[in-house]
This record gives C-alpha cells, sequence and structure tokens, in this order.
C-alpha cells in the first residue's frame, strides 16, 4: 500500500441528469479537495448511486461537468477515469467470477503497473489481500467466495489500482459483522495513507463515526454539507431524510 | 516422493508430443493418413484460436473460416498478382486479415456479444459468396491456386538428417510444417493468454463495467483478442493451403465453420488445448465414421437407410453416412452446451493441473459457513439496529 | 486527369430508365414484405425470451423444404395446405427446441446465459442443415407453380399465366403472391399481438417479466409460444418463396443474415422496426442489384448490400432506426 503524493481536487459542477422525464439529478454542485472522507447519504433513489456513475463515467451528465485534477472528466470514459485516479465499488459485488482470487487482484495490478514483474506485484496483492483476511483465498475461484468475502476481494482488488479517490458504495451491505469491523478498520487505513474516500451506506453508525463531513442528497439535490455533528441536526435533513425512510434501515 | 496429479498430466503430455512427431511413420506413411492429421493439426489451429475468443473474451465470431480463406486469398492474390514470394506473401495475407479483423472488430465489440456474432454471420457468407462470384480476381468456384512454398536445399538437407523418411512422399514436409505451426502458434496462445492480455481478455469477459471500473479498456481488449485470433486463422489458413495448392470458396462455407465450433465446444473452449484436443478427436472420428465397415448381413438390414441419404456399401462391406456424421456432432454439440458447458477434455485437464485443489475444497465449506453465520446474525442483530439515527431525532416528523 | 474506371464504362445507361427505376422500387418492397415477415419473427423471440436466434434461416429453410416435399409427393394438393402444414411444422421444431435447450436457461439452470443462448441456437443450425443434407441431399431443388393468375385485362394491369404487367413493367407472379401470403400473416401476427389477450400477454412479458408473473402469466409458456411463433414466421416465408428460389440445406443462412441485417437497423427488439426495415433492406437491395454495372455478378452483390446497411448502422446509430437508446 503505497503512499500517495500530489492533490486531490474532484468538482462536481452543476450536473443534472435526466432519465427520460425523470431528473434523477437537479443540479449537484460538490467539491472535495485534499485527503478527507465523505460520507454521501440520503433515502432510496436520492441519486446517490447515479452520482457515483457520474463521476466515474457509466453515466454521462445530461447538463454540467465534472473536473478531477484540473481535468474535464465527464467527456472521459469509465477506464480511463480509472486510471487518472478514481475508483469504486459496486453496490452488487462484482468479483469476476471464474478468475482466481489472486487473478481478480493482478487485473487492475497490471492496469497500473503494466510492466512490473508478477512477482513484485503478487507481493503487493498478498500484502493487501493479508490485511483484508482473504490471502488463505488467493487460489480459489471468486464465485465461490462468500458474499461478504466477494465484498472484501472487491476492496482489495481497487487498492491494486493505487487510486486517489475511493468510492465505496454500501460496503457494509449484507456482510456478517466480524467482517464488518475489517471494512471499517479497512476504510481508517485508508483514509490514513492520504485517499480522498466517498462513502455511501445506510450504516448510519458507521458513517457518523467515520465521515469527516456528511453530503446529504435528497431527490437530486444537496440539502446540507458539513460536518456530521452538524449535518445531524439539520431540520432540513431530519424533514426530508429521517423523518419518514423508516423501513429503509432494513435494507 | 509423493504422487501429485500434475505428474499424469506430464506423461499425457510427453506421450502426446511423441505421438505428434512420429504420426507419419505410425501410419506406416500413407499419404492419405499423413494428410488426414495434417488436416487434424489444421483444424486444431483453428478450433483453438476461436477458443481464445469464445473462451476467454466470451465473444464468438463465426467468420473465424472466412478470416482464414481471406488470408489465404490475400497471400494467393499477392503472389499472382504482385508478385511476391511465398513466403512474403504470407506476411502479406496476415498482416491484411489483421487490418480487416480490426475494421471489424472495432466496428461490433462496442456492443454486446450478440453483435459481434450477428455481424460475422453475415460477413462470412457474403464475403464467400462475392469469392465465388468473382471468377476473374479469385477464380471462382474452381478455386485460386496457391503455389507451394520453396525449402532452400541446405535446410532440407537438415530435416533429411532429423527425419529418415522426409522423402517418402510430399506429405511428410508438409505434415511436419504443419505440427510446428500448431506447437509454435499455441505455445503463442498459451503465453498471451498467461500474459496481462490474457487476465484483461477474463475480467472483460467476467465483468465488463466492473474491469472498466479498473481501467481495463474494455474495447481494445477486446478488438486484440478478436484481431490476433483472426489473424492466427488467416496464418493457419496460408500455410496449410501452401501444401494443399489450391483453396476453393466452399472451405469457407457455414458448415465447416460450425464444426470448428462444435470442435472448440466440445473439447472445451474454456482451455486452449482442451479446443485443439476436441478438433483433433472429432477429425479423426469424422474420418472414421465416413465409412463404418460393418459385416453384409447387418448392412442388408439397413439398406432401408439408404432413403435417407446413407449408402450402403454390400460389395465394400462399410455403411457411409454421408452427411449424416455431420449431424450427429450437432447433436454432441447442442447437448455438451446443454449439460457439459466446460466441454468434454478441459475439465479433465483442469482437474489435473489443479493446485492446492484440497485446501479450496476445505475453503468452500468454511465459506458456506460464514454465509450461515451471517443469516444467523442478521436474525438477530437487525431489529435491535433498525432505526439507528432516527431515535436521536424523533421529534421532527 | 483520372482515367474512368472500367467498372463505370459497363453501366447500361440506356437501360436505366425512371420505369425501370420503378419496377426495382415495387419488386424490392414485394420481396421486403417477406424479409419483414422473417424478422417480425426474430423480433418477436429477441423481445420476449432476450436472446437471438441463429437457426432463423433455418425454419425458413424447413418451411420451403415441407412445401416441396408435399407439392412433389402428392400431385394436385393445394398449395395452400402445403404453407399451412409447413407452418404447424416449423411452430413445433420451435417449440420443443425451445422447451429441451431455451427452457432451462429462463429456469437459470445454464451458465452464463447469453453465450449459451447463442452457441445453442448456432448449433440447432448446424444440426438441422445437416439433417435436411442428409434428407435431401445437397443438388438444388424447385417447387412446381400451383396457381395462376385469373386472366384480367384493365388496360393498365394485365396478367398471363405467371406474370403481372402494370402499365408495361412485368412483375413475377411468383413474388407477387409471396408477398400476398406474407402481408396476409403479418396482418394476422399483428392482429393476435395487438388484440388477443395472449397477444398482450406476451408483450406484457416483453416488458417486465416479473409484473407479468405476478399478474398470472407464465413466462416460461410465454417464451415457448414466442420461439415457436417466431420460428413459424421464419417457415411461412420459407413456405413462400420456395415457388421462387431453388432450394438449398443452406439456403437459409443468407435468409438469416439479412434478417439479422434487418432487425439491427430497426432497432432490436423493436416491431415496427423490424417492418420498415424489411421494406428498406428490400428496396436498396433491389435498386443496388438492379443498378450493378456487371449483370453477371449483380446477384451475387445482392447480400453486400445488406452488409454495408448493417456496417454502417454499426458505425453511426448501434441503437438502430427505432431502437431504444442503450
Amino acid at each position: 500500500m503505497s503512499q500517495r503524493n500530489g492533490t486531490i481536487r474532484l468538482e462536481v459542477r452543476n450536473v443534472i441528469k435526466n432519465f427520460g422525464g425523470l431528473q434523477a439529478l437537479k443540479g449537484v454542485t460538490l467539491n472535495i479537495e485534499g485527503p478527507q472522507l465523505v460520507g454521501l447519504i440520503g433515502p432510496n433513489g436520492a441519486g446517490k448511486t447515479t452520482l457515483t456513475n457520474i463521476i466515474t463515467g457509466l453515466l454521462k451528465p445530461s447538463q454540467g461537468q465534472v473536473w478531477f485534477n484540473g481535468k474535464r472528466i465527464d467527456t472521459l470514459r469509465p477506464y480511463h477515469i480509472a486510471r487518472l485516479g478514481i475508483g469504486r465499488t459496486f453496490q452488487v459485488t462484482r468479483a469476476f467470477r471464474r478468475m482466481t482470487v489472486l487473478e481478480n487482484m493482478l487485473a487492475p495490478g497490471l492496469v497500473k503497473h503494466p510492466y512490473m514483474s508478477r512477482k513484485e506485484l503478487e507481493k503487493r496483492a498478498y500484502e493487501i489481500m493479508e490485511f483484508l483476511t482473504i490471502d488463505h483465498l488467493r487460489h480459489e475461484m471468486g464465485g465461490n467466495l462468500s458474499g461478504g468475502q466477494q465484498k472484501l476481494l472487491e476492496l482489495a482488488r481497487l487498492l491494486m489500482l493505487e487510486p486517489d479517490l475511493i468510492i465505496l458504495d454500501e460496503p457494509f451491505a449484507g456482510v456478517h459483522p466480524k467482517l464488518q469491523r475489517t471494512i471499517y478498520d479497512y476504510i481508517q487505513r485508508v483514509r490514513e495513507q492520504g485517499k480522498a474516500i466517498i462513502l455511501i451506506s445506510h450504516d448510519m453508525e458507521s458513517i457518523f463515526t467515520l465521515s469527516e463531513r456528511l453530503v446529504v442528497l435528497n431527490f437530486g439535490e444537496i440539502i446540507a454539507d458539513g460536518p456530521p455533528e452538524e449535518v445531524k441536526n439539520d431540520p432540513a435533513v431530519i424533514e426530508a431524510y429521517l423523518g419518514k425512510e423508516e423501513e429503509d434501515e432494513f435494507i | 516422493m509423493k504422487f501429485r496429479r500434475i505428474y499424469i498430466l506430464w506423461g499425457l503430455t510427453g506421450i502426446f508430443l511423441l505421438g505428434l512427431a512420429l504420426y507419419p511413420p505410425l501410419v506406416g506413411l500413407q499419404p492419405y493418413w499423413i494428410l488426414v492429421g495434417m488436416t487434424a493439426l489444421f483444424y486444431a489451429i483453428l478450433a483453438s484460436s476461436w477458443s481464445l475468443l469464445a473462451g476467454y473474451t466470451g465473444q464468438f465470431s463465426f467468420a473465424h473460416m472466412a478470416f482464414m480463406g481471406l488470408g489465404t486469398y490475400a497471400a494467393g492474390i499477392l503472389i499472382r498478382d504482385v508478385g511476391l514470394k511465398p513466403w512474403q506473401a504470407t506476411i502479406g495475407g496476415i498482416l491484411i486479415t489483421g487490418l480487416v479483423g480490426l475494421v471489424i472488430g472495432y466496428l461490433c465489440l462496442r456492443m454486446r456479444a450478440v453483435y459481434l456474432a450477428l455481424f460475422t454471420i453475415a460477413f462470412a457468407e457474403i464475403f464467400r459468396l462475392v469469392v465465388k462470384a468473382e471468377v476473374k480476381f479469385t477464380g471462382g468456384p474452381n478455386g485460386l491456386e496457391i503455389p507451394p512454398y520453396t525449402i532452400p536445399d541446405a535446410l532440407q538437407a537438415v530435416f533429411r538428417f532429423f527425419i529418415p523418411y522426409w522423402d517418402a512422399n510430399p506429405y511428410v514436409p508438409a505434415y511436419y510444417f504443419m505440427a510446428v505451426l500448431f506447437f509454435v502458434s499455441l505455445l503463442f496462445m498459451f503465453m498471451l493468454v498467461r500474459s496481462r492480455f490474457g487476465i484483461f481478455f477474463r475480467a472483460v469477459r467476467e465483468d465488463e463495467e466492473a474491469a472498466a471500473a479498473l481501467g481495463v479498456h474494455v474495447v481494445n481488449t477486446r478488438v486484440l483478442a478478436f484481431v490476433v485470433s483472426s489473424m492466427i486463422a488467416g496464418f493457419a489458413g496460408i500455410v496449410f493451403h501452401h501444401f494443399i495448392g489450391l483453396i476453393v470458396p466452399d472451405q469457407m462455407q457455414i458448415g465447416r465453420m460450425s464444426l470448428i465450433i462444435a470442435m472448440a465446444v466440445i473439447g472445451g473452449s474454456q482451455n486452449l488445448i482442451g479446443a485443439a484436443l476436441g478438433a483433433i478427436f472429432i477429425h479423426f472420428s469424422l474420418e472414421w465414421l465416413q465409412s463404418i465397415p460393418l459385416p453384409v448381413a447387418v448392412l442388408q438390414q439397413l439398406l432401408f437407410l439408404e432413403d435417407i441419404g446413407f449408402s450402403v456399401d454390400l460389395n465394400a462391406g462399410v455403411l457411409r453416412t454421408n452427411a449424416w456424421r455431420m449431424v450427429g456432432f450437432g447433436l454432441l454439440l447442442m447437448l455438451t452446451l446443454r449439460f457439459w458447458q466446460n466441454g468434454l477434455i478441459s475439465p479433465v485437464l483442469d482437474w489435473l493441473a489443479r493446485r492446492e485443489a484440497a485446501e479450496t475444497v476445505a475453503q468452500r465449506f468454511q465459506a458456506e459457513r460464514d454465509m450461515d453465520a451471517i443469516d444467523d446474525v442478521q436474525a438477530i442483530t437487525n431489529p435491535a439496529e433498525a432505526g439507528n439515527p432516527s431515535s436521536s431525532s424523533e421529534p421532527a416528523s | 486527369m483520372w482515367p474512368i474506371p472500367d467498372i463505370l464504362l459497363d453501366i447500361n445507361f440506356f437501360q436505366i430508365t425512371s420505369s425501370y427505376i420503378f419496377r426495382l422500387i415495387l419488386e424490392g418492397l414485394l420481396i421486403g414484405i417477406i424479409y419483414s415477415l422473417m424478422a417480425l419473427g426474430l423480433t418477436l423471440i429477441f423481445s420476449v425470451l432476450n436472446i437471438v436466434s441463429f437457426a432463423h434461416g433455418e425454419f425458413y429453410m424447413i418451411g420451403g423444404y415441407v412445401v416441396y416435399v408435399l407439392l412433389t409427393r402428392f400431385k394436385g394438393m393445394p398449395g395452400l395446405v402445403g404453407i399451412v402444414v409447413a407452418a404447424l411444422v416449423t411452430f413445433l421444431i420451435g417449440a420443443v427446441f425451445e422447451r429441451l435447450f431455451l427452457q432451462p436457461m429462463a429456469k437459470g439452470k445454464v451458465d452464463r446465459p447469453s453465450e449459451y443462448a447463442i452457441l445453442v441456437t448456432f448449433g440447432l443450425s448446424f444440426f438441422l442443415q445437416f439433417v435436411l443434407l442428409g434428407i435431401m441431399g445437397p443438388f438444388p431443388k424447385k417447387a412446381p407453380r400451383f396457381w395462376s393468375f385469373p386472366p384480367i385485362d384493365l388496360g393498365v394491369i394485365r396478367t398471363t399465366k405467371a406474370t403481372l404487367f402494370l402499365g408495361n413493367i412485368p412483375l413475377s407472379g411468383g413474388r407477387i403472391f409471396a408477398a400476398i401470403i406474407a402481408l396476409l400473416a403479418l396482418g394476422a401476427m399483428l392482429w393476435f399481438m395487438f388484440r388477443t389477450w395472449t397477444g398482450w400477454a406476451l408483450q406484457a412479458v416483453s416488458q417486465d417479466r416479473n409484473a407479468a408473473a405476478v399478474v398470472g402469466i407464465n413466462p416460461l409458456t410465454m417464451n415457448t409460444l414466442a420461439f415457436a411463433l417466431g420460428a413459424m414466421l421464419a417457415g411461412l416465408a420459407g413456405a413462400v418463396l420456395v415457388t421462387v428460389f431453388s432450394w438449398v440445406p443452406w439456403v437459409g443462412v443468407p435468409a438469416s443474415a439479412k434478417s439479422f441485417v434487418i432487425i439491427v437497423l430497426g432497432g432490436m427488439g423493436s416491431i415496427p422496426g423490424s417492418l420498415v426495415g424489411g421494406l428498406i433492406l428490400g428496396v436498396v437491395e433491389s435498386l443496388g442489384t438492379g443498378l450493378f454495372p456487371d449483370p453477371a455478378r449483380a446477384q451475387a452483390y445482392r447480400d453486400v448490400f445488406g452488409l454495408i446497411i448493417f456496417a454502417l448502422v454499426l458505425w453511426l446509430k448501434p441503437t438502430g432506426l427505432f431502437g431504444r437508446e442503450l
């Protein structure tokens, strides 16, 4: 796990996204500067995943721009954005099912360091896998892992890309409590390495303790942005988000 | 020393390579059987290069035979009209195949897998019809002559030294060239799938979006696989037809393409070697099934089969199966897909080559126990955890 | 100055008159209706099962052979009976194949369903081609003509037994007959799709399988029905064309290539797309072939125009004319 250098600067400038008649994002502006852990919350359908997909290039914004480290990225393809240093996980785990855990790790590693010796790369992979407690599974097929293990694999795989900004979409969902602890430690450790993290989660306890800054999205708009303590007591947030979506917590 | 399954694999590999090297004397240097062996190797190269695309990237090209023909026709025309030497034309033909593959690849591989399949099937059929119609340029249905390679005398002398029966008949050198090509192209593909590109191929096959999110260029990766696979087909076609001396458009029939696919799938397209072995096995089976020797008494009972296209040859004492032998393999192809999706040969190879098998089984059990534990824990903890943040700010609503 | 290429000198400019162009367009529309019928079958299969059937051309081929066999074995049998039997046979083969090989996929018993669907339907085409090669042999067959025009002379429209004259434009009767049957089949099919409960059920499944299942439609039954109907439409197209073209076991390959061009041109899964796409392809082919400089090679280039359309659509608008944006 290498230390990063240089600045991190993500700017989402007034992004609008329409799906047919539905406006999923209504002019979102978000700046992330320097290493920090930003929690992104909001009820289902608030546009969190849409925003993630726009930042990582899976969707093109209908209007507005996204800039990363002084480069406009909303026109770029996903692979290009990933190479610039934005990594992500998916809400539903997407391990490469017919590849071994080690091969899963090597794919992004070889993108980042195409000419590095396989031995050196495997050594790095082992370090990360060891930390995430999946090193004993290295020759197992991705598809044979349990749901929680697949999630760990996805997080491990992400670090091989050595991104500056990491977007974690629901890392705690459907994971064994013991593994949740591992993921929690992982997020803290990655943060300490000086990376920026956007954490999307329904697990309020973790998000309140981990985040340094909390952004609340509702119906495609940012309704609050600030330190967690402040946001927690913001009346708009309480009304729009916490008040009505009780059943949300079960998902 | 502890016995490991991998030793069986090494042993089988040794026997196979020995058989490959000694095949001509083993069949008594009969030209017919040497030709059969050579054709089997030709199909083996085609089947395994098709698997490189299908098994490793999950894309299906039905124009593999068309690319084979494209390369061969290009080489033939380069020799006839441009006046290149055969070996120069070989390189030229491969490059032209790659160029056409590049264009088709970028056209189709941006979309889902089915688009490449749709386009290549149309391309293959139409290319064949055009070749058949352009009589002036390609020789039309009668085919195009492909002049043989001239092998330098010094090289011939070396071969003669190592292979005493080198001059027994012209098929012997041809066979050995094909065998070397088979070996080299498999080695090349094997190295390719072990390289970073092989990992990218499979990552893209497994999950296109996840691979892109990890920085893999999806389209380029697929195009690379498609172009390499097509170029190998072109190469194999050029070399094979240099020894046959003639290529006809019907070599590119969709029926031949189906046969290549059947070979690869029945062998197992996830594994290059599996596909190649499948091709060799099926080619020899087809050869045997062409005329099945049976006692005359049995044959007389089978005369009714003549009504549906078999021929019963009472004088020679054989049942000729004509088109029906292919029907059998069509059925086998469908059944293999349905019940043994990894093919019939590849799983055996994978089993023999599998590392640390005992450990992985144990881990699978561990994973299942984890899953059970998750279910249990969730059932207990979920009610308590629900509504966590709202508990601190209840009055708002 | 560039010299004029030889190929342009070959064009017989005297031949190109407005009535010649008009005739080409008419012929294109006539054959285009049959293309539409075939493509509609493929669209139906795609929209309900979400797969492309690579054996579509083989159902076309079988439809033709059924009519051929019936007409040559039972002399004096009405041709329409042959067409109905061809439809039934292809419907049954389609249904049986769907039950045996595609239903396990819909039930989730097969790994990598999208790869499986491509290969297994291709396997079926391989199988059917060689079965028919075994039974019918490799030599071209042509079914006898089983109808003739009533003698009409209305000045503008005149008929002989096998030809219809529109003014001075002769139109092949076989194609007109085929187009009329295809038009009737198209109409019946569209009526079925949009005006009957079963048709609505098919559409419901194509839009949302789960929602359809909730309201009591069995998606598996609809899958079988859609595949069988799709196969039947291809069979019908073959049955009406067997008197026009000569028939060999691999006659279905260019036919399915044409259907693929049409569904990509019209947009995968779009019913209006397959109808319009069929007509466009028919006209483009007819014009391209009719105006091709060298008549000896023109027929071979007939299919090339389809391939060019295919490439252009993939390049410029992969979603096709009526396709949903991805």
